[in-house]
């Protein structure tokens, strides 16, 4: 059993604890059909020809698959830590076998099925209430769940700065907020400053939005073609391989940082 | 030697949590911690558990607790929320799926009194339901070292002699126990040693039987008057020794001195309900060694307060 035992049992209690917080669970899936709702339907459906949403609707799947792959990790997690630390979860851990990567794994693993369901809701929603176009590629699996990696490494980082439940709240939605408009997801790089659109490289989310966007998004007609800046143009797997070699740094730094007492 | 702590100190800022500890705990030992709320108990616990970095020597298993073979150790910390929305049995199930080997959940449920309320979530249970699953999950791997920070509080009369019952039944079967607590009664019962901790300090080392000889002195009255002020300035004229008490008044005194004292009180027209003799024991001996008595909640009263 060992390892695979130990993560199974951290991740089974970690679902049964998630699944079992029914608003929690309510807001996981309503945040992004809300978004999807307000931006796709009814913000998109009569196109202003410039500014916000002016693209085609299927531009935006990206972004809307952002959304749940920021927000959810960096808020589950980082309130995660917090409530261990709170409840002397860790210092109780801290004397089992378990080990924190492996904690973090698990947490990982819950939300990586919580994403994928979500992201199952959108898709269809999307295809549903807007005329976009949707093509599957499998690259859209391991897309996301390195980008889940990643933020669950980011929300642990997060859940040992923040004193507080309340802190991690606020600091994952002061770092997700800006993350998610200035990372190519719902604002196109042409509505940004030339100085600006090199820092767009910083955002790990970037990678995440320009990636699935080159893998799923197919324009037509006279459209231009999508993402052609960025460090690694829109390449799907340069970007992938970006985001996966982010995604370990994150995961590793966020697993080193979960608090144990002090 | 099971654990081993020599010279062991840990700050906080300007705070001393610990200032030379030193004390060794022996293979198949019941070794008690007692003192207040902030006298260092669960600071010196997370030294040995290697949760907090502290200065000095610190051996769990013959080695630093960071090296300590895990699955050796069973911890319960001092204020333990695990998930609130786990089941009793869920949770003992989840700790004990992080050991290779670990008990069945339902002994461990049945050996803390819980084999009732199992599948109850976790934050529908009692206060003292709730510390019992605490209490089942440091006894999930059974440990050889049961480490156990504050394990009754909060828990009823019954459900506390429970709990030692089952302490004492781990005890005689080999496990090594360190616990910390402010009920001296728990430290005397359970015990074969105690360790009294002050202001980081540990005061005194022993036996309680042995630091109750050395330390808790003269037997004493106890008078539960309707008017403790009263009672206390009518003993005071008459020339009794009195002595720190929570709630009562209490005197330096025998059963001989019995129908002295019941005058006293008479010729200064104070009321009594009731008049208790009562032998010294570890409290006694905190009051004397620290001049410092501890409520039933923990908290320190320093003597000459009320």
């Amino acid at each position: 059993m060992s390892r695979f035992g130990r993560i199974a049992a951290e991740t089974t209690a970690a679902w049964r604890a998630f699944t079992r917080r029914r608003t929690a669970v309510f807001f996981t899936f309503f945040f992004p059909v809300i978004i999807i709702l307000i931006f796709g339907a009814l913000v998109g459906t009569e196109p202003t020809g410039g500014g916000l949403f002016a693209e085609p609707a299927g531009y935006y799947i990206a972004g809307y698959l952002a959304v749940v792959v920021l927000f959810t990790p960096l808020s589950r997690v980082g309130s995660e830590v917090a409530r261990h630390r709170d409840g002397n979860r860790f210092e109780k851990l801290a004397t089992t076998p378990l080990t924190r990567a492996e904690w973090l794994l698990a947490q990982t693993l819950v939300n990586v099925v919580v994403i994928g369901l979500a992201s199952i809701l959108i898709l269809a929603l999307v295809l549903v209430v807007t005329d976009a176009t949707f093509a599957f590629s499998p690259l859209v699996v391991p897309y996301l769940a390195f980008a889940v990696a990643l933020f669950c490494g980011f929300g642990a980082i997060l859940g040992r700065v923040a004193d507080s439940q309340d802190g991690v709240v606020a600091a994952s939605n002061g770092v997700a907020l800006p993350l998610l408009f200035l990372s190519e997801t719902f604002v196109t790089v042409e509505m940004l400053p030339s100085w600006f659109v090199p820092l767009m490289d910083l955002s790990p989310l970037t990678y995440f939005a320009r990636g699935i966007r080159a893998a799923t998004y197919r324009p037509t007609g006279e459209l231009p073609p999508v993402g052609g800046t960025g460090l690694v143009g829109a390449d799907p797997y340069l970007n992938l391989l970006v985001l996966v070699l982010l995604s370990v740094g994150f995961f590793a730094v966020g697993a080193y940082a979960l608090p144990r007492t002090d | 030697m099971v654990i081993r702590a020599e010279n062991v100190r840990r700050r906080y800022g300007d705070t001393v949590a610990l200032d030379g500890v030193s004390f060794s705990v022996e293979s198949g030992e019941v070794f008690a911690l007692i003192g207040p709320n902030g006298a260092g108990k669960t600071t010196l616990i997370r030294a040995l558990t290697g949760t907090t970095q502290a200065e000095g020597t610190v051996e769990l298993l013959g080695g630093a607790p960071e090296d300590a073979a895990r699955h050796r150790i069973g911890l319960l910390p001092q204020e333990f929320s695990p998930a609130e929305r786990l089941t009793a049995r869920e949770l003992l199930a989840y700790y004990a799926g992080l050991y290779d080997e670990s008990r069945d959940p339902d002994s461990v449920l049945a050996d803390v009194g819980l084999t009732d309320s199992a599948d109850t979530h976790y934050e529908n249970l009692s206060g003292g339901q709730k510390r019992r699953v605490c209490v089942g999950t440091a006894l999930v791997n059974a440990p050889d070292v049961l480490i156990l920070d504050e394990p009754t509080t909060g828990i009823d009369p019954n459900g506390r002699r429970e709990l030692w019952a089952l302490i004492e039944g781990l005890a005689d079967t080999g496990t090594t126990v360190l616990l910390t607590t402010h009920y001296m009664e728990e430290a005397e019962t359970l015990a074969d040693r105690v360790g009294l901790l002050a202001d980081g300090k540990l005061v005194e080392l022993g036996s309680p039987e042995e630091l109750i000889e050395r330390h808790g002195g003269d037997s004493r009255l106890v008078v539960e008057a309707d008017d403790p002020a009263g009672a206390t300035r009518a003993l005071e004229r008459a020339g009794y020794h009195l002595l720190p008490d929570e709630t009562h008044v209490a005197v330096a005194a025998g059963p001989r001195d019995i129908p002295d004292l019941a005058d006293a009180l008479d010729d200064a027209g104070v009321d009594y309900e009731g008049l208790l003799w009562r032998q010294p024991g570890l409290d006694d001996v905190y009051v004397a060694l620290t001049g410092t008595d501890v409520t039933a909640t923990g908290d320190p009263i320093t003597e000459g307060q009320s």
